[in-house]
This record gives structure tokens, sequence and C-alpha cells, in this order.
């Protein structure tokens, strides 16, 4: 049974704790207000709001149109995911561009493809969002044509479109 | 409290205040990117999710700076010990799922890299520090040191 001093301290935890709390919010709210590069206290996360650029248009492709450009081999598709996780499965085709070692792997990557010809990222996972950035460093480096199939892993492999796998 | 005690006393909460402190430098200077971070663990809702980019780098240079200080101790530490818990809870969380994100927890750079087994062993190591500071605070506090024994 904790003793009248030690219920004490807990109660003055408990206090600067909140104070501490507060100042925090105060600050943080406060200094948002007034900085240049300020964000909204409140803003929608939906993959459609993530995926929509300055003008309007969204970056996302959605599965029949990726799955017409990569029947009709007009795609290239990048992998967006860990190494390790591309060699495990990936997209049939696909090439492993993983965003986090994306300065490493560029310049084997980029270098065979035509800027006008449309490139699909992917990762893995709805709010993933690692195939939204590269999509954005490509468009910078020229890439028109780059879009983000979302979700892309799942939805291509629930709909038992073509993959290469390391037993197949 | 004996001279051991007090040594991990004051090295804990130097060392957990200059992590804190660091921790938040950059999340200030990138509250965007630091959005994006904590979007990427998929435990807020979306509500939360500014909210918390905004107003949590806040909270650790606080703590930090009060932990350097020596001052608001009891509920400083208590904090830190909080945050180091959740935030082991999450890192155990997302790699038991598998995700592939950014820690964010001292850059917004993707440069981190995803976090992994070694991210996981680090934060531990903050927790038990911050689990020890704040139990010492608690216990140095409770009359200790004027020979009273308190029954937990």
């Amino acid at each position: 049974m904790p003793s009248v001093v030690l219920r004490q301290n807990l109660m003055k935890a408990l206090q600067e704790a909140g104070f501490i709390l507060l100042l925090a919010v105060a600050a943080g709210l406060a200094v948002n207000l007034i900085r240049p590069d300020s964000i909204p206290f409140v803003q929608d996360w939906s993959a459609e709001s993530r995926m929509a650029e300055d003008g309007g248009n969204s970056l996302a492709i959605s599965l029949p149109e990726a799955e017409a450009l990569f029947r009709e081999n007009k795609a290239v598709f990048l992998d967006a995911r860990d190494k390790a996780l591309f060699d495990e499965g990936h997209i049939k085709g696909a090439k492993s561009l993983p965003w986090y070692e994306v300065d490493d792997h560029f310049q084997q990557v980029v270098p065979g493809l035509d800027r006008q010809t449309p490139v699909i990222t992917y990762c893995d996972g709805e709010s993933c969002n690692l195939s939204h950035e590269l999509a954005l460093f490509l468009k910078n480096m020229g890439f028109a044509e780059a879009r983000v199939l979302v979700n892309g892993w799942t939805v291509w492999t629930e709909n038992n479109l073509p993959i290469e796998t390391p037993d197949k | 409290m004996n001279p051991s005690s007090r040594f991990f006393y004051h090295s804990a909460r130097i060392v957990l205040g200059a992590v804190f402190i660091y921790a938040s430098l950059d999340k200030q200077c990138n509250p965007w990117a630091f959005a994006q971070a904590v979007y990427n663990y998929q435990v807020l809702p979306d509500a939360l999710i500014n909210l918390t980019a905004l107003i949590l780098p806040w909270l650790e240079l606080i703590l930090g700076f009060c932990l350097i200080l020596e001052r608001w101790m009891m509920g400083a530490s208590s904090l830190v010990a909080i945050l180091m818990t959740i935030f082991m809870g999450l890192i155990m969380f997302n790699l038991a799922r598998g995700l592939d994100i950014n820690c964010g927890c001292f850059s917004t750079s993707p440069e981190e890299g995803p976090m992994d087994k070694l991210t996981l062993a680090r934060d531990g190591l903050f927790l038990c520090l911050a689990l020890g500071l704040a139990a010492l605070t608690l216990y140095k506090k409770n009359g200790y040191d004027k020979n009273q024994i308190d029954i937990v």
C-alpha cells in the first residue's frame, strides 16, 4: 500500500507533468501560428488527399489502368520497398528502387529509362508513403508520367496479377 | 541516496536530457516531415496527427531542459518514462506488423533509414534509464534521506 509520502509525491508528479504538458501544447500551437512553414492543426490524411499534386491532379493510378499498361508493356514498375522485400516477391518485371536508398540505386536504375515512359511506383499498405515519395522524386527528376499504385503489392497479388518470386 | 545511485541519477538525467533536446530539434525544423512520420506509424486518427507533430517536439524539448536543469524532476522524469514506454511499444508494434517505416526518432529525413532491432535496442536502453531515473526521483524525494521507510 503506498505511503502517504509516496502518494503526495505522485500527486506532485502529476501536477508538474500537467504543467509541462500545458506548456508544450501552448508553445507548439503558438509557434505554428507564426512560423512561415506552418501546417494546419487538422488535415485530411486520406490516400486521395495525400496523392493530390499542387495543381489538383492525382498521382494515384487505378489498378485497371496500371494493369492495362502492364499488359501492353507500356510502363515501368518501380518497387519502392526495401530490397529484401523486393527479393521475396515483386510485380513481374519491376525494378527495385528502395526509397530509403534512392541515392545509391538511382544511377543503376534510371539511366535506361525514357523520361516520357509512364513509371508506376508501388509499395505495400494503404498508408505506405515510400511510393509517393519516390514518385514525387521522379517527377522532380523529369519523369512527367510518374504515378503511384496505392497499396500496390497487396492489390496486385490479391488480383492474382503476374509476380516474380524466388521460386517462380 | 548512496554514491552509485547519485551517479546513476545525474548521469541518466543528463544523458536523457541531451537525447530529448537533440531528438526535438529536427522535428521542430520540419513539422511537415514529422507529421508524415507520425502518420506512417498508423496508430493515430487523422485529427490528431498534425497536433501530435506540433506538440511532441516541444514536449521533448521542455522535458530535455527540465532534466538538464533539474527542474520539475518528478513530473519530467515520470513523463519521460511514460513517453519512452510509448515509443518502445510503438516500435515493437510496427516491427511486429512488418511496416517498413522511418522511426522519426532523431531525424525526419529518409536517410535515417527504416526502424529495425537496433532502434529497439537503443530505445530499450533509454527506457531502462528513464524508468530508473523516475524511480530514483520519487525514491530520493520521498524522505529516504530523512531515514523514513516507506512500504510501497
